[in-house]
C-alpha cells in the first residue's frame, strides 16, 4: 500500500467542489465550461480544482477531438485504488478480530 | 512524543475535508466493563495476526495496552523489540475507547485512528469500531479537539460508499 498516494487521494477529494466534479465525470467525460457551469463557479476558480484533480491523478485531461481548444475531463478510476485497498483491508482485518474477541469472550464465560 | 496527535478529524471551521472510515459492529457475551477489560487487557490473548495485513514486516507480534488516557498501545517481539502502534486519545472504561494506529510502512506523520464503542443491549454488550482514515489537513494545522458534525460525517461516508461502489462497478 502507498501511504503517499492515499493521502494525496484524500486530499484532492478534502474539496465539495472536486467531489462533485468527481461526481459528474463519474457519468461521463465533461469540459471544464460544463463542469464550471454545473458546479457554479467561476472558470479560473474551477481550472484551479481541475489542477488538483489532475495532479492527484484522479482525473485527465484531453483535447476536443473537433476543437482542440477545448479541454474535456474524464476520471481515472485506477488513482482510487489504494484508497479503496486500504478501506477493504482494513473492513476485513477488524471484522476478522472482532469475531476472535467475541470467541475470547465466549470461551471465558463459560 | 513523535507520534501523531488524537483527533486527526479535528475541523477547520471553514474548509471542509473527507474523511474515509470502516465501521463495524459486533455483540458479544458480556456486560460492558467485562468486554472494555477484556478487549484492552486481554488483547495479546485474541489478537489474530494477519499474514496479509501485518503492523510491521516483523509481524504483529504480543499487542499490549497501556491502561488509562496517557497510554499506549504497543506490541512487542520475542527479540525483545517494541513498535508504537498509538497511543491514547479516550480511555473510558465501559463505554469508550479511542486511540490512534499507525503501521510501520505509514509516513511519520501519517496515522489513522481507531474509536471503539461499548453499549449494553440486555446482558450482552455491541461492540462497534470505527476506523477513519488520514485526514486531509496537514497534521500541524489540526485542532486537537472535536470532530465534525454527525450529519457531516455521515454524509461524507455515504460519499464514499457511493464513490466505492461506482468505482467497483467500473473495474
Amino acid at each position: 500500500m502507498s501511504a503517499a498516494n492515499l493521502d494525496r487521494t484524500l486530499a484532492a477529494l478534502a474539496d465539495p467542489y472536486r467531489r462533485r466534479v468527481i461526481d459528474l465525470l463519474r457519468e461521463r467525460p465533461h469540459r471544464a465550461g460544463e463542469l464550471a457551469e454545473a458546479t457554479q463557479l467561476s472558470f479560473p476558480a474551477m481550472s484551479r480544482h481541475l489542477k488538483t484533480l489532475r495532479s492527484s491523478g484522479l482525473v485527465e485531461e484531453d483535447r476536443d477531438e473537433f476543437d482542440s481548444r477545448v479541454r474535456i475531463y474524464r476520471l481515472r478510476p485506477e488513482a482510487m485504488g489504494p484508497l479503496r485497498d486500504w478501506l477493504e483491508e482494513t473492513d476485513a482485518m477488524w471484522a476478522r478480530q472482532l469475531a476472535a474477541f467475541k470467541a475470547h469472550l465466549q470461551k471465558s464465560h463459560k | 512524543m513523535g507520534s501523531a496527535a488524537c483527533g486527526v478529524q479535528g475541523s477547520f471551521a471553514e474548509e471542509p475535508q473527507v474523511t474515509s472510515k470502516v465501521f463495524i459492529a459486533l455483540r458479544v457475551p458480556a456486560d460492558p466493563a467485562r468486554t472494555f477489560l477484556a478487549f484492552t487487557q486481554e488483547i495479546s490473548l485474541w489478537w489474530q495476526p494477519d499474514p496479509l495485513f501485518r503492523i510491521t514486516p516483523q509481524g504483529d507480534g504480543r499487542l499490549e495496552f497501556e491502561p488509562g488516557p496517557q497510554g499506549r498501545l504497543i506490541t512487542r517481539f520475542d527479540d525483545g523489540t517494541l513498535f508504537e502502534i498509538g497511543h491514547i486519545c479516550a480511555w473510558e472504561p465501559g463505554k469508550r475507547l479511542v486511540f490512534t494506529w499507525r503501521h510501520a510502512s505509514f509516513a511519520p506523520d501519517q496515522s489513522t485512528e481507531v474509536e471503539v464503542r461499548f453499549e449494553a443491549v440486555g446482558d450482552e454488550t455491541r461492540v462497534s469500531i470505527e476506523h477513519r482514515a488520514w485526514d486531509t489537513i496537514p497534521r500541524a494545522h489540526v485542532a486537537r479537539h472535536g470532530f465534525p458534525e454527525h450529519a457531516t460525517l455521515a454524509r461524507v461516508a455515504d460519499w464514499w460508499r457511493r464513490s466505492l461502489a461506482a468505482l467497483r462497478a467500473l473495474d
